[in-house]
């Protein structure tokens, strides 16, 4: 267990007192509005063996996920459908106060929340990934990897995740004589329906602010997750940290993750239509 | 003796060939002496150093410098100097001989995340910086704005003789305290004034390396000059002085600006 945790950031308390006084203010250190999110950028195709690749950068937070497609056997319960399996790793380099080793409990925190968004939206639709039912599925694996930590990994993984999956061209498996599966050579579109986005809003002192960085994570009393899909409806929630949200906090946390959530589709779609 | 002319460098540049000492920042391989570091190459009378340009802050006893308060043992905080060392402040410094760790509570004097001014007081290869508060001006900051700059561009933000700061200080009415490890803590009357003195101190980060600074900065916080305007006008256009070659030499018109910052490293 890597004893050394990205919430163990320390903020000077000159610092924390800046920040409470600006965010009254309705401004933040960095200059931005409460709800304004840093600039979103996304390459692709950045890793030539994989069968989808983005980098994310928001802000100074830095993502690269990859997608890679094999057959396996489908999880049980659920022998009619393809299986999805999601991962996250923050790597040492992303900051003094990562350590190598297995991961920890905010990782694998990341890692299902980023899955929860993507699985409960429904966004690969998995029905249609099965080859052999029972036997032999397609199994999708998409490995986010942070190379930068400057807060928000949520969004910042969730978007390199979901830009990776829409890049990315399927290897066509094709079943011969009802058993054997055969890698045809061909490719194909994932079998894609929706597009989550995933908006974090974090609480410091009264005051709801989106995207928060590394120091205004360590400062932070309460960080809420909220995933909607391409309908603007809600698809995925977490709650974090130990502080609590009032009811109209969540309301217009919701209501926020709903109007900049479009925002970000809009993007990805915008940014990943160039890069393809 | 070979006439050196000072010139910018880079880590693996030969400065000079012949019998010099090397001094700090570079390093001798048979005849010749190499850089260590990104930085202005210069010869003394005593030998060749390099003034670094960029590079994390490396402890130096005497330095007074501002830390964060990151942890405490039974015996001693531990204090981020955000260098590659990370040194400690021994309780006994501040609650004095008859310390006692059953009897005092450390995190009533420091808490986790106090920014605190102190003097290094022993570093060696050997050993972790230690620090002590016991002096005039040393000891918990409790107010003011900070920001961090780096530790390379400290003594230019202090100037000749603590010109460049005196000046910042005056046109804006604030209190600036610098560390030598590039921490600065900022308190004025008005917010106003802080701000200003901030954008001052983050324009002599970014351009520290440039001619004329002073008067620039002067123009800035609308110091009023006794010379000419037109000269400070011409002045605060950007000249693209920026560093570009690794090892062109510097033009004469920068080397005043150069020896003031010499100057003050030798004083340090």
């Amino acid at each position: 267990m890597s004893s050394s945790k990205r919430s163990t950031i320390i903020v000077e308390h000159l610092r924390k007192q800046q920040m409470r006084e600006a965010i009254s203010r309705s401004k933040r250190l960095d200059g931005r509005d409460l709800d304004e999110m840093r600039t979103l950028e996304i390459e692709l195709g950045i890793i030539g063996k994989a069968d989808g690749s983005s980098r994310v950068r928001l802000g100074n937070s830095e993502v690269v996920a990859g997608v890679k497609v094999e057959t396996g056997t489908p999880f049980e319960g659920l022998e009619n459908k393809g299986a999805l399996i999601l991962s996250a790793e923050v790597l040492p380099i992303a900051s003094p106060y990562v350590e190598p080793g297995p991961p920890d409990e905010e990782t694998i925190e990341l890692a299902r929340v980023v899955d929860r968004g993507v699985r409960e939206s429904e966004m690969v639709d998995l029905d249609k990934l099965a080859l052999i039912p029972g036997k032999v599925v397609y199994t999708i694996f998409v490995d986010c990897s942070i190379i930068n930590y400057d807060g928000n990994l949520f969004d910042a993984s969730s978007y390199a995740v979901v830009s990776a999956l829409m890049s990315s061209k399927l290897p066509v498996f094709e079943v011969q004589d009802g058993e054997a599966v055969v890698n045809t050579g061909k490719k194909m579109d994932p079998p894609l329906t929706t597009i989550p986005v995933s908006i974090t809003a974090v609480k410091i002192g009264d005051s709801v602010i989106l995207d928060p960085t590394a120091e205004e994570e360590a400062c932070m009393d309460a960080r809420i997750t909220i995933t909607t899909n391409s309908e603007g409806k809600f698809a995925a929630l977490q709650k974090g940290s130990t502080g609590s949200f009032t009811i109209d906090q969540i309301k217009k946390a919701a209501e926020i993750a709903r109007i900049k959530g479009e925002e970000v589709r809009t993007k990805i779609k915008e940014l990943t239509s160039n890069g393809h | 003796m070979q006439e050196i002319k000072r010139k910018y460098v880079v880590p693996g540049d030969r400065i000079v060939d012949g019998n010099f000492r090397p001094l700090s920042n570079v390093t001798k391989s048979g005849n010749s002496i190499f850089a260590t570091r990104i930085g202005i190459a210069e010869a003394t009378r005593d030998g060749i150093k390099v003034i670094p340009l960029s590079g994390v802050y490396i402890p130096r006893v005497n330095d007074v410098v501002i830390g964060k308060i990151i942890d405490h043992s039974s015996l001693s905080w531990q204090v981020d100097i955000r260098s590659c060392f990370s040194a400690h402040l021994p309780a006994q410094d501040v609650f004095g001989r008859d310390f006692s760790p059953a009897r005092d509570d450390m995190n009533k004097q420091l808490a986790i995340g106090d920014l605190v001014t102190a003097r290094i007081m022993a570093f060696d290869r050997t050993r972790d910086p230690m620090l002590t508060i016991q002096d005039k001006d040393l000891g918990k900051i409790p107010r003011g704005e900070f920001l961090k700059i780096s530790a390379t561009r400290v003594p230019r933000l202090i100037g000749k003789r603590g010109s460049m700061i005196q000046t910042i200080e005056q046109a804006t009415q604030t209190r600036i305290l610098i560390g030598q490890n590039g921490i600065v803590v900022v308190a004025g009357r008005s917010a106003e004034g802080t701000q200003l003195a901030i954008r001052a101190i983050r324009m002599v980060e970014e351009e520290a390396h440039t001619s004329n600074l002073t008067q620039r900065i002067k123009t800035l916080l609308n110091v009023p000059e006794p010379e000419s305007t037109e000269t400070i006008s011409e002045q605060a256009s950007p000249e693209g002085q920026k560093l570009e070659g690794s090892s062109s030499s510097i033009p004469e018109a920068e080397e005043q600006v150069q020896e003031e910052e010499l100057e003050k490293g030798d004083k340090e």
